[in-house]
């Protein structure tokens, strides 16, 4: 265990496990809502404390990490995303009357921090700024992650959009809960979220390409086709359908739902792929000299992870 | 005279049942179907997309009972048997006056406390007295149970705020849509029903609101009840329904078709043309205008007047208190109404005895007379006296003493022995207790403590004792 940040470790089990258990609580709501008439208040706090603590842990890495720079590592990323993500969360439930996207967005949260949490104890690895372009490294970086942030809200409406829709296709009682945010109002949110979130995908696989044909090396057949590209391209096509949905209306409402879930999981899929294979950097140049293992730890973190 | 209560309702029966009940012929003709059958009973029937139920009255001992009742529904509505007494709930005296009083308030309601079922059950009554059916005791009883509804819902506030079908309906839509400024309402009927709902759902401002309606005329005049200005919306030909379906948001139907008029075979070339926008259908009409196949077609939410209540079950929750202030008063007026219904039935029966007598006192005063007429002796007066009054006592102990006689078995020969005694004020020391025991004692004589004096009578020495 890397003990080297025990502070940092420590408040992000603290938000893990505090998610956790008001994940579990938002789910037993949802299933019986008379039991817990407080949640709401409860869950909108946890998110606001998730975001606090974040920003807090920014505050003191900049304050106290000498040459600190906003994200230096895949756990930065990964509490930046957090941070984006509880702060949009509960910036859309006060505006757009988005009421209940707490209890949605809590079990991402639940994923993301207990993410961060084993990046900071177990995984922690710098980034190699100094090799890379300081541009279109940050570029690639504030593009992959707040792109994610963004798809990450939109899954979350998602999410809700499928429990509202089920409920009303039930004829469930709908008065438990509260008034729910309207599906009209979810496919707004997943359509806008999903557009922003595309934009800012697009500015992170350009600039990510442009990071890993650095010095004007051509990139390989096998880079293009690898499983990190494949899937962050299939991600950003699920999000090019999704910012057209009402276009493209045989995938309005529900199906709309799914893609916006279907988009994140892919996106959390490329950062497992690039987070845990071996990194080969792509140019037929580093081909030739077939040494991934020896570079993999250095460039990996390039693209995201 | 004895007050039945006899029906279904949401509560007993699903949408497919009381469809059939709704669907054939009007209130008039059951009620004259119900009044040839039964004879002399009073009858009203409250019928609504909610509720079938007969409220009657009928002489103490006679017809109809609780299987005439059944039967006369089932053949009448063409509904089998079984199916019915399955969905039937059976009340009789305080509790079927009780069961109205609490539908007038809307304890018995969908939507807990709605206004609307008031106006209904009073419409009902005027029918049935309009036709006749409604009688001195039912007079009594609707009078009392409106005049009630409206006492405890302005004491109790039970129907504060906004808890109609048409007001839940409106909140469903807010479940679908955030903002209706870009929306279109289309209102299928011109009945009451499609009036309330449209009124909630103009509260929520959307951009256009159509009417359609087979006759173009009811259109316009519900267009002007519910005061919509001409651009808004207005009242469409029938003609163009399809065309209204594919630009309409919120669905409202409320017509009195027999049959389906929003069938599967009908969206399915609406959907792609409303490229699968999401269609808020809400079917309040009974039978049901939308076909429940359409409810699973995408995009598309249907909801039938049964829907509506998993989405206000909360509702009873949220108006306990008030639910329970309600109660209050529904138990205090049904006893008085039971009391009045009570008292006026003895005072009746009180006439009628009187009139009895005094034909018997007026036959015997005519022959005795008759007798007299011929200028007898003193002798003959006592005797034709002492005749006429011997006569006109068994006249008037026949009847009674040959019911004792005949007992039928309504009620223990003990009933009629206490009645008797009771009311002639035969004194307790002259009967046996033997025949004491056999007596019904009754609620007013256990809180007295009129048992306890009774047995202590007993025990005292058996002197003189002669039978009534």
């Amino acid at each position: 265990m890397n003990l080297a940040n025990p502070i940092t470790t420590c408040l992000l089990a603290f938000l893990a496990v505090m998610s956790v258990v008001a994940s579990v609580r938002s789910l037993r709501r949802l299933s019986r809502p008379e039991q817990c008439k407080t949640a709401g208040v409860a869950q909108r706090a946890v998110v606001a404390a998730i975001m606090l603590v974040t920003l807090g842990l920014f505050v003191r890495f900049w304050l106290f990490e000498a040459g600190w720079q906003p994200v230096t590592s895949h756990r930065d990323g990964l509490l930046l995303m957090s941070f984006l993500l509880s702060g949009a969360v509960l910036f859309i439930q006060s505006r757009a009357r988005l009421v209940g996207l707490a209890a949605f967005a809590l079990p991402v949260l639940t994923f993301v921090l207990t993410w961060a949490f084993c990046a900071s104890t177990w995984t922690y690895q710098p980034f190699d700024l100094p090799n890379l372009h300081p541009v279109w490294h940050g570029v690639h970086l504030t593009g992959v992650y707040l792109g994610t942030a963004c798809c990450g809200v939109a899954s979350v409406a998602g999410g809700m959009y499928l429990y509202v829709h089920a409920r009303l296709r039930r004829k469930q009682n709908l008065g438990g809960l509260g008034r729910l945010a309207s599906l009209e109002a979810l496919e707004n949110t997943i359509i806008r979220a999903a557009t922003l979130g595309f934009l800012l995908l697009t500015l992170g696989l350009i600039s990510g390409v442009v990071v890993a044909s650095e010095g004007g090396v051509p990139l390989s057949w096998s880079w293009w086709f690898g499983p990190k590209i494949v899937l962050a391209v299939l991600a950003w096509g699920v999000y090019a359908v999704l910012m057209n949905v009402r276009y493209a209306s045989s995938f309005r409402g529900r199906r709309a739902a799914w893609l916006s879930i279907a988009g994140l999981v892919l996106l959390l899929a490329t950062y497992v792929v690039v987070t845990s294979l071996p990194y080969t950097r792509g140019t037929q140049q580093d081909e030739l000299q077939n040494d991934p293992a020896g570079r993999a730890a250095v460039i990996q973190p390039t693209e995201g992870g | 005279m004895r007050v039945l209560f006899t029906g279904i309702n949401h509560r007993t029966a699903p949408v497919e049942l009381r469809e059939c009940f709704a669907s054939r012929g009007d209130t008039e003709s059951h009620l004259d179907a119900f009044r040839e059958r039964f004879p002399g009973c009073e009858c009203v029937i409250v019928s609504t997309c909610n509720r079938f139920e007969l409220y009657i009255t009928r002489p103490m001992h006679g017809s109809p009972d609780g299987d005439d009742l059944l039967t006369f529904m089932s053949q009448r509505f063409d509904v089998p048997m079984g199916q019915v007494a399955s969905a039937t709930i059976h009340r009789e005296q305080d509790q079927a006056v009780a069961h109205l009083f609490r539908v007038c308030c809307g304890l018995d309601s969908m939507v807990l406390g709605e206004p609307q079922v008031l106006g209904q059950v009073r419409r009902a009554y005027k029918t049935a007295a309009g036709c006749g059916s409604a009688g001195p005791v039912l007079h009594r009883v609707f009078q009392q149970a409106i005049a009630t509804a409206k006492q405890a819902r302005t004491e109790t506030g039970i129907d504060a705020g906004r808890v109609s079908v048409g007001s839940v309906a409106a909140d469903l839509a807010r479940q679908v849509f955030a903002d209706f400024a870009d929306k279109t309402v289309l209102g299928i009927g011109a009945g009451e029903v499609s009036k309330l709902t449209l009124r909630h759902m103009m509260d929520l401002s959307p951009r256009r609101l159509w009417l359609v309606n087979r006759t173009l005329k009811n259109a316009a005049e519900l267009a002007e009840a519910i005061h919509l200005s001409a651009d808004l919306g207005g009242a469409r030909q029938w003609e163009q329904l399809d065309e209204l379906l594919v630009e309409a948001d919120i669905v409202v139907t409320s017509t009195s078709s027999p049959t389906p008029i929003l069938t599967p075979q009908m969206f399915k070339s609406i959907l792609k043309r409303r490229r699968y926008r999401p269609l808020f259908v809400i079917d309040l009409a009974m039978p049901r205008d939308a076909d429940p196949k359409i409810g699973s077609m995408t995009n598309l939410y249907l909801y039938n007047i049964d829907d509506l209540r998993s989405v206000v079950s909360n509702s009873l929750g949220q108006r306990g208190e008030q639910a329970q202030a309600c109660e209050g008063y529904i138990a205090s007026a049904v006893t008085a109404c039971m009391s009045q219904i009570t008292h006026a039935d003895l005072g009746q029966l009180i006439r009628k005895l009187r009139t009895k007598l005094h034909d018997i006192g007026d036959d015997e005063r005519q022959r005795t007379l008759k007798k007299l007429a011929d200028q007898p002796g003193p002798g003959e007066i006592e005797a034709a006296l002492d005749e006429h009054t011997q006569r006109l006592i068994n006249k008037i102990l026949h009847m009674p003493l040959s019911q004792l006689n005949q007992h039928d078995g309504d009620a223990p020969l003990g009933f009629y022995a206490a009645a008797l005694r009771r009311l002639f004020e035969l004194d307790d020391h002259e009967v046996s207790c033997s025949e004491d025991d056999e007596m019904p004692v009754s609620k007013t004589e256990t809180q007295t403590g009129d048992v306890r004096s009774r047995t202590s009578h007993c025990d005292q020495p058996k002197t003189t004792r002669k039978m009534a």
